[in-house]
């Protein structure tokens, strides 16, 4: 369609007066492509990104429904078969106390799929609403609020979490705040960046000649177009967000036994490795395939949501 | 500086004394100024209900800041703005956002000016909602339609993005936007620059068409006089935060008064090459001071292509009536100058 054909529909008819209102049939309507529906299109085209975000959701369907279908249980014992190789009845084998591996592999799966998405949206939500804030209302309010994220920063993390136990007591949930406490502060620098880019841009300026409120402002025009970024650093985040988890329960601060996640896993295998490999392979097997497919959708949508960046 | 200044009670939209300054801070080790910048530095205009004021000036000039001072979207450091009788620059920020329907702004950029996430449905729609804030769905889309069909849009193509439009059709789009919450006064600035020749006349016949049909007030800002030619109906010169030359379009095109009007005048190429050939231009020299650190006196000294004068450093021109209706900021010092030759011009 081209300017010429606008024009012609102009030049003769009246101007409708501003108070007119037609009727127009939903039907007549052209729907329009967003900018996410082209992101999608150019996402689909990208080979590496579908095929780990299949690989990513068969790992996780394993990891949810798994444990219904195997005929053994995670915290049953036992102690006369010991450490097994992987075999026809145990798959992955057994640890050292006869648990089945991949039941085990499994429920680790679980727990450290939810801190890896808990975690990442609590640090989205609050780094997203209180970057924009900062950013958008700028100057004084900006300054000490970005401060205060600069104090978080310098505070050494282990020790953090640390003090947190020792206050309240070991806890999954505990874990959860500690790592989005920590992980929403990049998070609020990255769209607080992006929102002030966006600030000097005439819609926003529009926006405010219309005398739409601030909350509208950040909400509907602002926080829309810096998602693209954000939801790029989400999925970075998740897998960042699980090498935490799995640091803290290798360091016996995290998840506790009998509970396992893929970190306390590899912890127990690293301890008989030399003996019993099979105990650290198949859970650092999933948890390294779990990273990379996330890595990969990660640039996937970068580079979709920005064609400009990308590299090919 | 005197100036044409109508009756605040009355006339539509009157801006008195306004200045408007950017404090460019304190320096961090030595606690001294870094000064201030006069972006706007003293103007007064009054603007007649139905007129379409065109206000040129080189980049620099503060006539983006002066269209966003009458906004309100940046406040004056002194002066007023009254708008309908009513004093917007004296209003609280929540005053101004309930009066803002009543003035609305068309931007330079058609590629920044529209959010990339909305259709234009969704931003008309929510433009329109600041009028009338409880339309039911099927008659905001209807009203979005007739503000499309008004700029010359294709109305079922309200559910696409802005990026599925061509530069002109963006700027028609903003142009509805700037419509749709019936505003009485316009302020567009720049709002052809960004497009191409061919789409220039378009937008500029629709806006005239616009004030025309709609009742509307526009003040159209450009640094392109054949543009403002066109489009005004009265003319005003900004140089260095300040109007220096005021009055009818055709009066301001003839008969310029101002050496700096005259200048720029001059530099308007003819479509005949014939004529085009024959043109003398006044060249002035350097580029437009500082407004950081602006000349004393009648500000346009250090460019005018007469020899400097002494005097000019020490006497502030009034801006007076030379004409009924047309009014300047003579210097006495300035004198007329002498065409520069052709050869030298080129350079």
């Amino acid at each position: 369609m081209t300017d010429h054909s606008e024009t012609a529909v102009l030049a003769d008819e009246p101007i409708p007066p501003p108070t007119s209102a037609s009727e127009i049939a939903e039907e007549e309507l052209v729907e329009g492509s967003s900018l996410w529906k082209d992101a999608w299109s150019r996402l689909r085209k990208n080979r590496l990104a579908v095929g780990s975000l299949f690989t990513f959701i068969a790992i996780v369907v394993f990891c949810i429904a798994g444990p219904w279908l195997s005929p053994w249980d995670a915290n049953t014992q036992d102690l006369f078969l010991g450490a097994e190789g992987p075999s026809s009845a145990h798959w992955f084998g057994t640890d050292t106390l006869g648990r089945d591996l991949m039941v085990r592999v499994m429920y680790g799966g679980r727990i450290s799929l939810m801190v890896g998405l808990v975690a990442t949206i609590v640090a989205l939500s609050i780094g997203v609403i209180y970057g924009a804030t900062a950013g958008y209302l700028g100057d004084k309010t900006d300054a000490s609020m970005m401060r205060f994220v600069d104090m978080l920063y310098a505070l050494p993390f282990t020790i953090f979490v640390i003090l947190l136990m020792v206050a309240f007591g070991r806890s999954l949930w505990l874990m959860f705040v500690a790592i989005g406490a920590v992980e929403w502060l990049s998070m609020a620098r990255i769209v607080r960046s992006g929102v002030i880019g966006l600030k000097k841009q005439e819609f926003v300026e529009a926006a405010v000649s219309l005398g739409y409120s601030h909350r509208r402002i950040i909400l509907r025009h602002l926080i829309p177009n810096v998602l693209g970024p954000v939801i790029v650093i989400a999925t970075l985040t998740v897998p960042a967000v699980m090498l935490l988890e799995a640091f803290l329960s290798f360091l016996g601060l995290g998840v506790q036994p009998p509970n396992a996640s893929w970190g306390v896993l590899i912890n127990e295998g690293q301890q008989n490795m030399e003996i019993y490999p099979w105990l650290l392979i198949f859970p650092a097997l999933f948890f390294a395939a779990t990273l990379f497919c996330l890595n990969f959708i990660g640039d996937g949508l970068r580079d979709a949501l920005d064609p400009k960046s990308a590299k090919d | 500086m005197s100036a044409p200044i109508g009756n605040p009670q009355e006339d539509f939209l009157v801006l008195d004394d306004v200045h408007t300054h950017f404090d460019m801070g304190k320096d961090l080790i030595t606690r001294a100024s870094k000064g201030v910048v006069k972006a706007v530095d003293g103007v007064s205009l009054t603007v007649r209900k139905g007129e379409i004021l065109g206000l040129v000036g080189e980049s620099g000039c503060g006539k983006s800041t002066l269209s966003r001072t009458i906004m309100q979207l940046i406040r004056p450091t002194a002066g007023h703005v009254w708008f309908k009788g009513q004093d917007l620059s004296a209003m609280s920020d929540a005053e101004v956002r309930r009066e803002r329907i009543n003035f609305q702004m068309i931007f330079q950029d058609p590629y920044a000016s529209l959010n990339p996430r909305m259709t234009v449905l969704d931003t008309l729609a929510e433009a329109v909602k600041t009028r009338h804030p409880d339309l039911k769905r099927d008659a905001l889309r209807g009203r979005v339609a007739d503000l499309l069909r008004t700029v010359g849009l294709n109305p079922t193509h309200m559910k696409r993005y802005p990026h599925e439009f061509s530069g002109g059709q963006r700027q028609r789009v903003a142009i509805a936007r700037a419509l749709a919450p019936e505003p009485e006064l316009i302020i567009a600035d720049e709002p052809v620059s960004a497009l191409d020749v061919s789409i220039q006349s378009q937008i500029l016949n629709l806006l005239k068409r616009l004030v025309r049909e709609l009742d509307l007030t526009m003040i159209f800002i450009s640094h392109d006089l054949s543009v403002v030619r066109y489009i005004s109906d009265r003319i005003a010169v900004m140089y260095l935060g300040r109007i220096i030359e005021l009055g009818d379009a055709e009066a301001i095109v003839d008969r310029p008064l101002h050496i700096y009007t005259k200048a720029l005048m001059s530099a308007i190429p003819e479509p005949d090459p014939r004529t085009e050939r024959s043109r003398e231009r006044i060249v002035l020299s350097g580029d437009p001071p500082s407004p950081l650190n602006p000349p004393s006196g009648c500000n346009f000294w250090p460019r005018s292509p007469t020899p400097h004068d002494e005097r000019m450093k020490h006497v502030e021109p009034p801006f007076e009536e030379a004409a009924p209706g047309h009014w300047v900021a003579a210097c006495p010092f300035c004198a007329p100058a002498a065409p520069v030759p052709q050869e030298l011009a080129r350079t």
